[in-house]
Protein backbone atom coordinates (compact mmCIF):
# COMPACT_ATOMS: atom_id res chain seq x y z
CA UNK A 1 0.00 0.00 0.00
CA UNK A 2 1.77 3.45 -0.98
CA UNK A 3 0.95 6.72 1.28
CA UNK A 4 -1.46 8.13 -1.56
CA UNK A 5 -3.91 4.68 -1.34
CA UNK A 6 -3.49 4.59 2.33
CA UNK A 7 -6.25 5.97 4.17
CA UNK A 8 -4.71 8.33 7.01
CA UNK A 9 -6.70 9.88 10.08
CA UNK A 10 -5.22 13.27 12.56
CA UNK A 11 -6.93 12.45 15.85
CA UNK A 12 -6.84 15.67 17.74
CA UNK A 13 -8.20 15.40 21.30
CA UNK A 14 -9.16 18.97 22.76
CA UNK A 15 -10.59 20.71 26.06
CA UNK A 16 -10.85 24.58 25.80
CA UNK A 17 -8.99 25.16 22.83
CA UNK A 18 -10.79 27.55 21.19
CA UNK A 19 -8.35 30.23 21.19
CA UNK A 20 -6.56 28.04 19.14
CA UNK A 21 -7.85 25.01 17.24
CA UNK A 22 -9.00 26.67 14.16
CA UNK A 23 -4.95 27.38 13.94
CA UNK A 24 -4.00 24.30 14.48
CA UNK A 25 -5.82 22.69 12.01
CA UNK A 26 -4.85 24.74 9.42
CA UNK A 27 -1.30 24.15 9.91
CA UNK A 28 -2.36 20.23 9.61
CA UNK A 29 -4.08 21.08 6.35
CA UNK A 30 -1.22 23.21 4.79
CA UNK A 31 1.42 20.24 5.08
CA UNK A 32 -1.61 17.79 2.85
CA UNK A 33 -3.54 16.04 5.69
CA UNK A 34 -6.77 16.56 5.17
CA UNK A 35 -8.70 13.73 6.85
CA UNK A 36 -9.02 15.51 10.49
CA UNK A 37 -11.10 14.12 13.58
CA UNK A 38 -11.27 16.34 16.40
CA UNK A 39 -12.67 15.51 19.89
CA UNK A 40 -14.31 18.09 21.60
CA UNK A 41 -13.84 16.94 25.55
CA UNK A 42 -16.40 18.63 27.05
CA UNK A 43 -15.14 22.25 26.81
CA UNK A 44 -17.07 25.10 27.41
CA UNK A 45 -15.85 27.46 24.65
CA UNK A 46 -16.05 28.07 21.21
CA UNK A 47 -13.52 24.51 20.99
CA UNK A 48 -16.71 22.66 18.62
CA UNK A 49 -17.73 25.33 16.78
CA UNK A 50 -14.08 26.40 15.66
CA UNK A 51 -13.08 23.30 14.69
CA UNK A 52 -16.61 22.64 12.63
CA UNK A 53 -16.25 25.52 10.96
CA UNK A 54 -12.65 24.69 9.86
CA UNK A 55 -14.19 21.98 8.00
CA UNK A 56 -13.29 18.84 9.72
CA UNK A 57 -15.00 16.12 11.74
CA UNK A 58 -15.57 17.02 14.84
CA UNK A 59 -17.48 14.90 18.09
CA UNK A 60 -18.30 16.38 21.11
CA UNK A 61 -18.30 14.78 24.77
CA UNK A 62 -21.05 15.62 26.76
CA UNK A 63 -19.04 16.09 29.99
CA UNK A 64 -14.79 16.10 29.99
CA UNK A 65 -13.22 12.77 30.80
CA UNK A 66 -10.11 13.10 30.11
CA UNK A 67 -7.30 13.12 27.09
CA UNK A 68 -7.61 9.07 27.08
CA UNK A 69 -10.91 8.79 26.67
CA UNK A 70 -10.77 11.58 24.09
CA UNK A 71 -8.21 10.25 22.33
CA UNK A 72 -10.08 6.58 22.24
CA UNK A 73 -13.19 8.19 20.64
CA UNK A 74 -11.04 9.77 17.92
CA UNK A 75 -9.25 5.94 17.23
CA UNK A 76 -12.84 4.86 17.63
CA UNK A 77 -14.22 7.28 14.78
CA UNK A 78 -11.26 6.56 12.54
CA UNK A 79 -12.05 2.87 13.06
CA UNK A 80 -15.75 3.55 11.99
CA UNK A 81 -14.29 5.91 8.80
CA UNK A 82 -11.72 2.76 7.77
CA UNK A 83 -8.56 4.66 8.29
CA UNK A 84 -5.43 2.33 7.22
CA UNK A 85 -3.34 5.07 9.33
CA UNK A 86 -4.19 7.06 12.65
CA UNK A 87 -2.08 9.76 14.14
CA UNK A 88 -2.69 11.49 17.48
CA UNK A 89 -1.64 15.08 17.94
CA UNK A 90 -1.95 17.71 21.05
CA UNK A 91 -4.37 20.63 20.11
CA UNK A 92 -2.33 23.35 21.60
CA UNK A 93 -0.03 23.16 18.64
CA UNK A 94 2.91 22.37 20.28
CA UNK A 95 3.45 19.60 17.48
CA UNK A 96 4.84 20.07 14.00
CA UNK A 97 2.55 18.07 11.56
CA UNK A 98 5.33 17.72 9.06
CA UNK A 99 6.89 15.38 11.36
CA UNK A 100 3.90 12.88 10.61
CA UNK A 101 5.09 12.21 7.36
CA UNK A 102 7.67 10.60 8.53
CA UNK A 103 5.82 8.37 11.17
CA UNK A 104 3.80 7.31 7.99
CA UNK A 105 7.01 5.88 6.15
CA UNK A 106 7.46 3.99 9.36
CA UNK A 107 4.37 2.48 9.20
CA UNK A 108 4.47 1.44 5.64
CA UNK A 109 7.65 -0.18 6.27
CA UNK A 110 5.95 -2.44 8.51
CA UNK A 111 5.90 -0.85 12.16
CA UNK A 112 2.65 -0.89 13.95
CA UNK A 113 3.09 1.90 16.39
CA UNK A 114 5.15 5.22 15.91
CA UNK A 115 6.28 7.31 19.39
CA UNK A 116 6.91 10.45 18.81
CA UNK A 117 10.20 11.47 21.29
CA UNK A 118 10.56 14.77 22.48
CA UNK A 119 13.40 13.59 24.07
CA UNK A 120 15.69 12.62 21.32
CA UNK A 121 15.93 16.13 20.23
CA UNK A 122 15.14 18.19 23.52
CA UNK A 123 15.06 21.07 21.57
CA UNK A 124 12.60 23.80 22.89
CA UNK A 125 11.72 21.74 26.60
CA UNK A 126 11.93 23.12 29.66
CA UNK A 127 14.32 20.66 32.29
CA UNK A 128 11.67 20.51 34.65
CA UNK A 129 9.20 18.34 31.60
CA UNK A 130 12.43 16.76 31.09
CA UNK A 131 12.70 15.60 34.46
CA UNK A 132 9.39 14.66 34.83
CA UNK A 133 9.03 13.11 31.43
CA UNK A 134 11.66 10.83 32.78
CA UNK A 135 10.00 9.83 35.81
CA UNK A 136 7.00 8.72 33.55
CA UNK A 137 9.43 6.53 31.65
CA UNK A 138 10.72 5.39 35.24
CA UNK A 139 7.47 4.36 36.62
CA UNK A 140 5.64 3.07 33.17
CA UNK A 141 8.99 0.65 32.80
CA UNK A 142 8.46 -0.40 36.52
CA UNK A 143 4.69 -1.07 36.39
CA UNK A 144 4.01 -2.10 32.54
CA UNK A 145 7.30 -3.63 32.03
CA UNK A 146 8.90 -1.48 28.50
CA UNK A 147 11.27 1.53 28.42
CA UNK A 148 10.58 3.88 26.24
CA UNK A 149 12.33 7.23 26.11
CA UNK A 150 9.02 9.07 25.97
CA UNK A 151 6.42 8.03 27.43
CA UNK A 152 3.99 10.65 27.52
CA UNK A 153 4.08 11.98 24.31
CA UNK A 154 1.11 12.46 21.91
CA UNK A 155 2.16 12.66 18.69
CA UNK A 156 2.37 9.00 17.46
CA UNK A 157 1.25 7.01 14.60
CA UNK A 158 -0.68 3.61 14.68
CA UNK A 159 -1.31 0.48 12.24
CA UNK A 160 -5.12 -0.39 11.23
CA UNK A 161 -3.54 -3.56 12.97
CA UNK A 162 -2.74 -1.42 16.29
CA UNK A 163 -5.80 -0.13 16.17
CA UNK A 164 -7.46 -3.26 16.38
CA UNK A 165 -5.12 -5.10 19.11
CA UNK A 166 -4.83 -1.80 21.32
CA UNK A 167 -7.97 -1.72 23.92
CA UNK A 168 -7.75 0.93 26.73
CA UNK A 169 -9.17 1.59 29.57
CA UNK A 170 -7.45 4.40 31.07
CA UNK A 171 -9.16 8.08 30.61
CA UNK A 172 -7.03 10.82 31.06
CA UNK A 173 -3.01 11.69 30.82
CA UNK A 174 -2.06 7.31 32.11
CA UNK A 175 -3.46 6.59 28.88
CA UNK A 176 -0.14 7.28 27.36
CA UNK A 177 1.49 5.11 29.25
CA UNK A 178 -1.12 2.41 28.79
CA UNK A 179 -0.22 2.63 25.14
CA UNK A 180 3.38 1.00 25.68
CA UNK A 181 1.57 -1.51 28.30
CA UNK A 182 -0.20 -2.34 25.53
CA UNK A 183 2.33 -2.44 22.71
CA UNK A 184 4.03 -5.01 24.73
CA UNK A 185 0.77 -6.92 25.38
CA UNK A 186 0.18 -7.67 21.83
CA UNK A 187 3.98 -7.53 20.31
CA UNK A 188 3.44 -4.66 18.45
CA UNK A 189 6.50 -3.75 16.31
CA UNK A 190 6.88 -0.16 17.65
CA UNK A 191 10.37 2.25 16.95
CA UNK A 192 10.39 5.87 18.29
CA UNK A 193 11.25 9.13 16.39
CA UNK A 194 12.29 12.50 17.34
CA UNK A 195 9.60 14.95 17.12
CA UNK A 196 10.03 18.51 16.96
CA UNK A 197 8.04 20.15 20.21
CA UNK A 198 7.41 24.28 20.20
CA UNK A 199 6.11 24.97 23.40
CA UNK A 200 4.63 28.40 23.29
CA UNK A 201 3.21 30.65 25.74
CA UNK A 202 -0.54 29.54 25.17
CA UNK A 203 0.48 25.69 25.70
CA UNK A 204 2.64 26.50 28.81
CA UNK A 205 -0.20 28.55 30.38
CA UNK A 206 -3.13 26.24 29.97
CA UNK A 207 -5.03 25.48 33.24
CA UNK A 208 -5.57 21.98 32.61
CA UNK A 209 -1.83 20.88 32.13
CA UNK A 210 0.42 18.15 33.28
CA UNK A 211 1.84 19.07 36.37
CA UNK A 212 3.16 17.73 39.47
CA UNK A 213 -0.46 16.95 41.27
CA UNK A 214 -1.81 15.20 38.33
CA UNK A 215 1.49 13.60 37.83
CA UNK A 216 1.34 11.64 41.33
CA UNK A 217 -2.63 11.52 40.08
CA UNK A 218 -1.38 9.59 37.07
CA UNK A 219 0.93 7.04 39.03
CA UNK A 220 -1.91 6.11 41.09
CA UNK A 221 -4.59 5.70 38.36
CA UNK A 222 -1.79 3.46 36.67
CA UNK A 223 -1.05 1.09 39.85
CA UNK A 224 -5.37 0.80 40.26
CA UNK A 225 -5.80 0.47 36.64
CA UNK A 226 -3.58 -2.69 36.81
CA UNK B 1 7.58 -26.68 60.93
CA UNK B 2 6.04 -25.89 63.78
CA UNK B 3 4.86 -28.94 65.46
CA UNK B 4 1.23 -28.35 65.52
CA UNK B 5 -0.39 -26.41 62.64
CA UNK B 6 -4.29 -25.58 63.47
CA UNK B 7 -7.10 -25.89 60.74
CA UNK B 8 -7.31 -22.12 60.37
CA UNK B 9 -3.59 -22.20 59.58
CA UNK B 10 -4.37 -24.80 56.63
CA UNK B 11 -7.19 -22.92 55.55
CA UNK B 12 -4.84 -19.74 55.27
CA UNK B 13 -1.79 -21.34 54.11
CA UNK B 14 -4.20 -23.37 51.07
CA UNK B 15 -5.92 -19.82 50.24
CA UNK B 16 -2.35 -18.01 49.69
CA UNK B 17 -0.50 -21.27 47.72
CA UNK B 18 -3.80 -20.97 45.55
CA UNK B 19 -3.45 -17.18 44.93
CA UNK B 20 0.40 -17.67 44.45
CA UNK B 21 -0.19 -20.72 41.65
CA UNK B 22 -3.16 -18.70 40.37
CA UNK B 23 -0.84 -15.25 40.02
CA UNK B 24 2.03 -17.17 38.74
CA UNK B 25 0.20 -18.89 35.45
CA UNK B 26 -1.66 -16.14 34.83
CA UNK B 27 2.00 -14.67 34.34
CA UNK B 28 3.68 -17.32 32.19
CA UNK B 29 0.58 -17.45 30.33
CA UNK B 30 0.93 -13.46 30.08
CA UNK B 31 -2.51 -13.20 30.36
CA UNK B 32 -3.85 -9.75 29.63
CA UNK B 33 -3.16 -7.12 32.66
CA UNK B 34 0.01 -9.64 33.77
CA UNK B 35 2.74 -7.43 34.52
CA UNK B 36 6.20 -7.58 36.56
CA UNK B 37 4.92 -5.36 39.15
CA UNK B 38 1.88 -7.30 39.53
CA UNK B 39 3.40 -10.19 39.81
CA UNK B 40 5.69 -9.49 42.61
CA UNK B 41 3.27 -7.67 44.59
CA UNK B 42 1.15 -11.08 44.41
CA UNK B 43 4.57 -13.03 45.43
CA UNK B 44 4.91 -10.64 47.98
CA UNK B 45 0.94 -10.31 49.88
CA UNK B 46 0.55 -14.17 49.09
CA UNK B 47 4.10 -15.51 49.62
CA UNK B 48 4.04 -13.94 53.18
CA UNK B 49 0.56 -15.00 54.25
CA UNK B 50 1.72 -18.06 54.01
CA UNK B 51 4.94 -18.06 55.51
CA UNK B 52 2.92 -16.23 57.96
CA UNK B 53 0.09 -19.24 58.20
CA UNK B 54 2.91 -21.66 58.80
CA UNK B 55 5.25 -19.92 60.77
CA UNK B 56 3.21 -17.62 62.73
CA UNK B 57 5.68 -17.07 65.54
CA UNK B 58 7.61 -15.11 63.08
CA UNK B 59 5.43 -12.40 63.56
CA UNK B 60 6.65 -11.69 67.46
CA UNK B 61 10.30 -11.93 65.99
CA UNK B 62 8.88 -9.19 63.34
CA UNK B 63 6.91 -7.43 65.86
CA UNK B 64 10.16 -7.17 67.92
CA UNK B 65 12.76 -6.17 65.58
CA UNK B 66 10.22 -3.28 64.18
CA UNK B 67 9.48 -2.31 67.60
CA UNK B 68 6.04 -2.60 67.53
CA UNK B 69 6.17 -4.58 70.97
CA UNK B 70 3.04 -5.48 72.30
CA UNK B 71 0.08 -7.47 70.15
CA UNK B 72 -1.92 -4.69 71.08
CA UNK B 73 0.43 -2.34 68.74
CA UNK B 74 0.46 -5.29 65.91
CA UNK B 75 -3.45 -5.45 65.87
CA UNK B 76 -3.18 -1.69 65.43
CA UNK B 77 -0.98 -2.19 62.52
CA UNK B 78 -2.97 -4.83 60.98
CA UNK B 79 -5.92 -2.79 61.15
CA UNK B 80 -4.38 0.11 59.11
CA UNK B 81 -3.47 -2.01 56.29
CA UNK B 82 -6.86 -3.63 56.21
CA UNK B 83 -8.07 -0.03 56.05
CA UNK B 84 -5.61 0.77 52.94
CA UNK B 85 -6.21 -2.25 51.21
CA UNK B 86 -10.10 -1.53 51.73
CA UNK B 87 -9.31 1.87 50.41
CA UNK B 88 -7.95 0.82 47.48
CA UNK B 89 -10.56 -1.41 46.79
CA UNK B 90 -12.58 1.42 46.77
CA UNK B 91 -10.75 3.46 44.28
CA UNK B 92 -10.57 0.24 41.81
CA UNK B 93 -14.20 0.32 42.24
CA UNK B 94 -14.78 4.49 41.12
CA UNK B 95 -12.18 3.60 38.53
CA UNK B 96 -14.31 1.08 36.63
CA UNK B 97 -17.48 3.63 37.11
CA UNK B 98 -15.23 6.14 35.58
CA UNK B 99 -14.54 3.66 32.70
CA UNK B 100 -18.50 2.98 32.28
CA UNK B 101 -19.18 6.56 32.20
CA UNK B 102 -16.37 7.51 29.68
CA UNK B 103 -18.24 4.40 27.54
CA UNK B 104 -21.43 6.16 27.55
CA UNK B 105 -19.87 9.52 26.67
CA UNK B 106 -18.30 7.90 23.63
CA UNK B 107 -20.87 6.07 22.41
CA UNK B 108 -23.47 8.90 22.31
CA UNK B 109 -20.35 11.13 20.76
CA UNK B 110 -20.17 8.38 17.64
CA UNK B 111 -23.58 7.68 17.74
CA UNK B 112 -24.08 10.70 14.66
CA UNK B 113 -21.14 9.23 12.85
CA UNK B 114 -23.16 5.92 12.46
CA UNK B 115 -26.23 7.35 11.67
CA UNK B 116 -24.89 9.47 8.96
CA UNK B 117 -22.85 6.57 7.53
CA UNK B 118 -26.04 4.34 7.33
CA UNK B 119 -27.78 7.00 5.58
CA UNK B 120 -25.55 7.13 2.93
Amino acid sequence: MTQQDSKIYIAIPAFNEGEIIDKVISKIKSVGFDNIIVIDDGSSDETFLKASEAGVVVFKHLINRGKGAAVKTGIEAAKILSADIVITMDADGQHNPADAERMIDLIHSGYDVVLGTRLKKGKGMPSYKILANYLGNFFTWLIYGLWVSDSQSGFRAYSKKAIYLIDTKTDRYEYDSEIIKEIKRNKLKFVEVPIEVHYTEYSMNKKHKQNLKNGLKTLIKMIISE
Amino acid sequence: MPEKISILQIILGAIALLFLINGFLKFVRNEKGQTYFKILATLFIWGNILVFSIFPDLTHIFSRKLGLGENLNTLIFIGFVVIFAILFKLLNIIEKLERNISEIVRRQALNNLKDKLKEK
